[in-house]
């Protein structure tokens, strides 16, 4: 019970944590591929330090809602962090649920997050929440098979118990259902995540904004909660794919030794993950919002093909 | 794990990102990034035939994977992107189909050639699935040539159906086909790619477009 209790608070803080930084190293690193200097890495902590010492600005005519989305939404994506396996091999909340769970609170969170832009009943927000929408209908059929891919060979769709198969397999992880499930998954960490093919992260423009255009209305501790919240999201699914696809380096005893172990193995895996998110921004163009389908329908047809040929070859 | 596992574990890997790339090329737009694809997919044939070489001393087959970065990493794809921009054709493939139905039809293309090559699974020596991406490559590459209007565009969906059977014959006979042969397919390439670019030109003189549908007439 007190190691239970130990693993959750680890686990939260390297979340909270690790989340903003993130953020800030692909920021960084996208600023120094364009010639710029960039912000610091850790400008996204003294940010978010900003907005909660700032007062909330809400709208009249918003509702309680309004107000809900950012904890919800925060929330919701920590409690879908505390379900994958970060740096050990067993998730703290592993035995509450699995991958269903986890799609199921990302959607959760999202489903606040267009509420939230629809309430305040801006143009923009409307505008913003109803492309959130349309992508995550694309996005996450693609997710739940490539997940399912992984979660045949293991045999359960416990993310812990998908970990350990991946662990004992050596050799197999170079199977050709996991690689088109791979490619799947990055496609949808590019969208789910709002990086460029389908969304700017920096653009403000009215017209190609999809997520920033529902945090428009907000200010203050709101603001802070609905960013963090994001970028919280965004590692959870970066976790995902590196520790469904690599599992390698995961402590497997809970000593202080093998936690510092497996928490430097996931972090360097964060690295590499987040150098080729910033390599394939800065070498794409963002696409118009009529070809996203295109691009998301061949992550479904590629998750589609992995989840078929991990029958086809047993 | 015993070597030879390795190798036919590596040479799926490397024949599965060969699809990927084949999938990629169904979705994307651009001309010069269709051709770029073209020559990575290439790439991973030429690593797959030097593998092969390696693992089971057939020499003759890293003649091929030279062959292979000589001509369709090298000249080809500079010999096309040089045409694409002497002739400045819009830089956007307008195929026949949509790209989502477009993509389901070459998902169920990979899943027919994965039902057609599951008998032959028993090769496992070269890897389960490497007779499977050909027979894609192959029927994708058809589908490609069908789908798209410009001269240019089903010329490189023919490279990819040549890119195709060369995996087969590579993944099938396991020492390739005999060099004269693979030499004479080869050069058989090079010169229709090169016969083709001057027609692309032509056309494009005589219609002012690359547009093949506009051909159904005959001019006096």
């Amino acid at each position: 019970m007190n190691s239970g209790l130990l693993a959750i608070t680890l686990q939260t803080l390297l979340l909270l944590g690790l989340a903003p930084l993130v953020s800030g190293l692909i920021k960084n690193w996208k600023a120094k591929l364009q010639n710029r200097r960039g912000a610091r890495v850790w400008q996204p902590y003294f940010d978010l330090l900003k907005f909660f010492r700032k007062d909330m600005v809400v709208s009249e005519h918003a509702s309680w809602i309004f107000r809900a989305a950012p904890a919800v939404l925060f929330l919701s994506a920590l409690t879908a962090g505390l379900l994958v396996p970060l740096a050990t091999t067993q998730a703290p909340l592993g035995v509450f649920g699995g991958a269903l769970a986890l799609v199921g609170l990302l959607a959760l969170g999202r489903f606040f997050l267009a509420l939230g832009g629809l309430d305040p009943a801006s143009a923009f927000g409307g505008m913003g929440s109803s492309r959130e929408m349309t992508i995550a209908a694309l996005a996450e059929p693609a997710m739940m098979l490539a997940i399912f891919t992984l979660a045949t060979t293991a045999g359960s769709t416990s993310l812990d118990q998908i970990v350990q198969t991946g662990r004992a397999a050596g050799w197999g992880l170079a199977d050709p259902s996991r690689v088109l499930a791979l490619v799947a998954m990055f496609i949808v960490l590019l969208a789910e995540t709002g990086r460029i093919p389908v969304d700017n992260p920096a653009t403000h423009l009215e017209l190609t904004m999809i997520h920033e255009a529902m945090l428009l209305e907000y200010s203050g501790r709101g603001l802070a909660l609905m960013e963090w919240g994001a970028s919280i999201k965004q590692l959870v699914l970066m976790a995902l794919l590196a520790n469904l696809f690599f599992p390698i380096g995961l402590a497997v005893a809970v000593t202080p030794a093998s936690f510092t172990l497996g928490v430097a193995w996931f972090a360097a895996k964060l690295v590499v993950i987040a150098g080729v998110v910033v390599v394939v921004e800065f070498t794409n163009a963002k696409l118009r919002l009529f070809r996203v389908p295109d691009l998301l329908s061949a992550a479904f047809m590629l998750a589609t093909l992995a989840l078929v040929s991990t029958f086809l070859f047993k | 794990m015993s070597p030879p596992d390795a190798v036919s574990r590596l040479i799926t890997l490397l024949a599965s990102l060969m699809l990927v790339l084949q999938l990629l090329l169904v979705v994307q737009r651009m001309l010069i990034t269709n051709i770029r694809l073209f020559a990575l997919q290439s790439v991973l044939l030429a690593a797959i035939a030097t593998v092969v070489a390696v693992a089971y001393d057939a020499w003759h087959v890293l003649v091929i994977a030279g062959l292979t970065l000589i001509g369709k990493v090298g000249i080809l794809p500079w010999q096309l992107t040089r045409l694409v921009r002497r002739i400045k054709i819009d830089q956007e493939i307008h195929p026949l189909v949509n790209m989502p139905a477009s993509m389901l039809i070459c998902g169920a293309l990979t899943l027919l050639a994965y039902v057609v090559a599951r008998p032959f699974t028993s090769l496992t020596r070269l890897g389960s699935n490497t007779l499977a991406v050909a027979l894609t490559l192959l029927l994708t590459g058809f589908f490609l040539m069908i789908n798209r209007r410009k001269a240019i565009t089903q010329v490189l969906a023919l490279l990819t159906t040549e890119n195709g059977v060369m995996l087969a014959a590579i993944a099938l006979t396991t020492y390739g086909i005999p060099l004269v042969v693979e030499i004479g397919i080869f050069l058989d390439v090079i010169v229709a790619v090169m016969v083709l670019g001057i027609l692309v030109f032509r056309i494009r003189e005589s219609f002012s477009s690359m547009d093949v549908s506009k051909l159904n007439e005959l001019k006096g």
